[in-house]
């Protein structure tokens, strides 16, 4: 038998895989980004885990929006790369130093 | 088997009214030649004003909870929303004259703004952490949207970069949250988790574990220190017709977040969340001050201006009691509307080339032109605190209420760095009134953007002059 | 130790493998990959969840959409990775730590916090359909904010296309409109031949 927090561990190594990936490629933002979709997806684990063990679907609608939003997300931030990278011929994110103070 | 009621439409009709207006807008900017631009402009304006009419109406109703409580609209909603309106007003009309001269005038900055606003509209009527969440990303993503807007600027799409990576970790903190206290109360309405916190059933350990995560989430989108590193840059990097827009309408949004994500869905956690603003509120008022007065651009200088701010915000929030939520959303209105002049000053000081961001340009700006100078020292004293302008009202009714809740140690702290904070402020009116002009020429602007912008120095004077109706209406909003 | 168990942290074993391997490996295209992997067996262990919808839903959208959007930037920008993992080798060691601790610390949370018995799954028949009882909702009780969602959407629409949508001033473009006007009489002209005709 599976218990809750089977999943909840599952969901919390994720996240902090994600963070860990977004402090270790601070430099690559492409991998960046995918750290941000790992970590949705830690949450989603964690959402779909509590509506499955509480018996109730809003969890599950909740994921829903969220690979909603975050499709919409990855499309403006892949847009906002290709413009970075239009004018800087670089996703080198510690490059990224045009303004000081 | 389906167990559904219809849903009060009347109630969104503002938010409804916005949408179709937005579809029309994109629409109708396809068929308009940069030439008759303007018409693009003047149904925004409108869109905005019938908005504020629709929700004009709803003022003075009872509180109502429709759309199977993922909506409410109260006197707390209405009154933000308003506010929110009469700043969108200023932010379109301001940044027209920016984006004109820079030949960047198109009908995407208008679409985005509107789906900017519709986004502020949803997280204040919120009542659901579903809502909460759509709302703040629909603004949040419409904002990295406009940061990158002037695609051709370098710093520009850098910011947007910095922006969209921290905005997405942030959200994805505040999810984690939220995915907690689902956990935890078995359900996603605020009202239904306040009850469940209230009857104790729920784990207290998984709550205050959520309510971490929760919190990070909102120091991020507020700028609180120590989650403040995108705001200088995502200030001084913009467009300012963009920097315009996140300085001063989400504020209001944002606000409204804390309120519904903290006051109204975990009151039984007061004490937790309490001590965790503390922290946050002495770091950002400490940070905000001091990093401010090393700052030469003068966008720079007021984005550590805000996160001071927000500091200050947050103490009315700690003191968590009526007065101290009613001093808190009349310090983020009239902040946000101090903060609108300020960078209106700077968009009708610049022209195309020049971006009038350093602190050197304003020398001698009264010589140049005294009423613009006496507008800019009106809205730096707001800023400072200065009686009789309304920031001195704001910043007094706060520590009046964190004081009322014994905690005047927290308020010497705030008096202490907004002293601090008066030194860059004064430092301001005195490059421009005691300091020979380096640049002569003659400020030029269109009659609309001369008339709103004196109205707005008018208006931050007046606020201080009479006070008392907004803070009355701030009080009402909360009982 | 059941059947079920056996197949829970075999997939959860690919999942944690696969997230570790996209952060880690040299070349993005890889760690895009890994990243599909890692959709692939979320969506496994969705559907050991019952969320059948959301687990076909997630293969689709991500799979399907996100990453292979991702994978098209990753090729269509020339990135040269080694100089971005400058640096990366040094900070491994203390972000490994302090990611070791921290996962330590939230189950150390999570196992205090929830008590496993009070959660109880109901087991749902074979008629049970996960994507019914969706539906049933997300058209009525979550209408509000279905529409944000939709708005959400359009909203991506314009930013992505205002951002990088590019006229060149040398591509030359078809008009439709004067391809549907053109008449016969514009485009051949009849030459009568003058000998044969008399």
């Amino acid at each position: 038998m599976l218990l809750l927090t089977d999943y909840l561990i599952l969901g919390a190594i994720l996240f902090c895989i994600s963070i860990a990936g977004i402090f270790l490629n601070r430099k690559n933002v492409i991998i960046l980004l995918m750290c941000i979709e790992l970590m949705l997806l830690a949450v989603n684990i964690n959402f779909i885990a509590f509506s499955h063990f509480l018996n109730d679907i809003a969890g599950q609608v909740f994921v829903f929006f969220i690979l909603t939003v975050a499709a919409a997300e990855a499309a403006i931030g892949l847009a906002i790369l290709v413009v970075l990278f239009r004018n800087r011929s670089t996703i080198n994110v510690e490059e990224l130093d045009t303004m000081k103070g | 088997m389906i167990n559904f009621t219809m849903p009060d439409f009347t109630q969104a009709y503002p938010e409804m009214f916005v949408l179709a207006m937005t579809c029309v807008i994109l629409i109708l900017d396809q068929f308009l030649s940069d030439a008759r631009r303007s018409i693009t402009y003047y149904l925004t304006q409108l869109t905005v004003i019938v908005a504020a009419v629709l929700t004009f109406n709803q003022f003075g109703t009872d509180t109502v909870v429709t759309f199977s409580g993922m909506f409410v609209n109260d006197s707390m909603s209405v009154l933000l929303k308003l506010a929110m309106y009469v700043v969108m007003i200023g932010i379109f009309l301001y940044s027209r004259a920016y984006l004109t001269k820079r030949g960047l005038l198109k009908g995407e900055y208008y679409a985005l703004g509107l789906f900017g606003m519709m986004g502020m509209m949803v997280m204040i009527s919120a009542h659901n952490f579903l809502t909460i969440y759509l709302g703040l990303e629909l603004l949040s993503l419409s904002m990295y949207a406009l940061v990158a807007y002037d695609r051709d600027s370098m710093v520009a799409s850098e910011s947007a970069m910095k922006y969209f990576v921290l905005g997405a970790i942030a959200s994805g903190m505040l999810l984690y949250g939220m995915s907690m206290l689902y956990g935890a109360n078995g359900t996603l309405d605020i009202s239904a988790i306040n009850d469940s916190i209230n009857s104790g059933t729920a784990s207290k350990q998984i709550q205050a574990f959520g309510l971490v995560f929760i919190i990070v989430g909102l120091a991020f989108k507020l700028g609180a220190v120590p989650f403040h590193m995108w705001l200088p840059d995502i200030y001084h990097g913009s467009p300012t017709s963009v920097t315009l827009y996140i300085a001063s309408a989400p504020k209001i949004a944002a606000f409204a977040m804390v309120m519904r994500l903290l006051v109204e869905t975990m009151p039984g956690l007061q004490s937790d969340w309490q001590t965790m603003l503390i922290m946050l509120a002495v770091l950002s008022m400490a940070i905000g001050n001091v990093i401010a007065i090393a700052q030469t651009n003068l966008k720079r200088m007021l984005a550590y201006s805000t996160i001071s701010h927000v500091g200050f915000i947050l103490l009315g929030i700690i003191a968590a009691d009526k007065a101290g939520y009613s001093a808190a959303m009349f310090y983020t209105i009239t902040y946000a509307i101090t903060s609108l002049g300020a960078f209106g000053v700077i968009i009708l000081m610049s022209r195309n080339g020049f971006e009038a961001d350093q602190l050197d340009d304003y020398k001698g700006l009264n010589q140049r032109n005294p009423w613009y100078a006496f507008v800019m020292l009106i809205l730096m004293f707001s800023m400072a605190g200065v009686p009789p302008t309304v920031g001195f009202f704001a910043k007094l009714w706060v520590l009046e209420a964190v004081i009322n809740n014994d905690m005047t140690w927290l308020a010497i702290v705030a008096v202490f760095f907004s002293v601090i904070g008066a030194f860059y402020y004064i430092r301001m009116v005195k490059l421009m009134y005691f300091d020979a002009p380096e640049d002569e020429q003659v400020l030029e602007g269109s009659a609309d953007m001369r008339l709103a912008l004196s109205l707005n120095g008018i208006v931050v004077l007046g606020l201080g002059l009479f006070p008392g109706s907004l803070m009355a209406l701030c009080v009402a909003a909360l009982a | 130790m059941g059947f079920e168990k056996i197949i829970f942290y075999f997939f959860a074993a690919i999942l944690v493998v696969s997230a570790l391997r996209v952060i880690t490996v040299r070349n993005t295209v890889h760690a895009a990959l890994f990243l599909v992997l890692a959709f692939f067996t979320t969506a496994a262990l969705w559907l050991m969840l019952e969320a059948e919808f959301l687990a076909m839903t997630l293969v689709l959208v991500y799979v399907g959409a996100v990453m292979v959007l991702f994978l098209f930037v990753v090729m269509m920008l020339d990135i040269d990775v080694s100089v971005l993992r400058a640096g990366f080798t040094r900070y491994l060691p203390v972000g490994a730590t302090v990611a070791v601790v921290v996962i330590i610390e939230m189950s150390y949370f999570l196992l205090g916090g929830f008590d496993n018995s009070k959660f109880t799954p109901v087991k749902h028949g074979v008629e049970y359909s996960n994507t019914r009882a969706i539906g049933n909702v997300l058209y009525t009780d979550y209408l509000f904010v279905f529409e944000i969602a939709a708005v959400i959407l359009l909203l991506a629409i314009v930013a992505a296309i205002s951002l990088t949508l590019r006229k060149r001033k040398d591509t030359r473009y078809q008009t439709p409109g004067n391809q549907v006007k053109v008449r016969k009489s514009d485009r051949i002209r009849i030459v009568k031949d003058m000998d044969t005709e008399s």
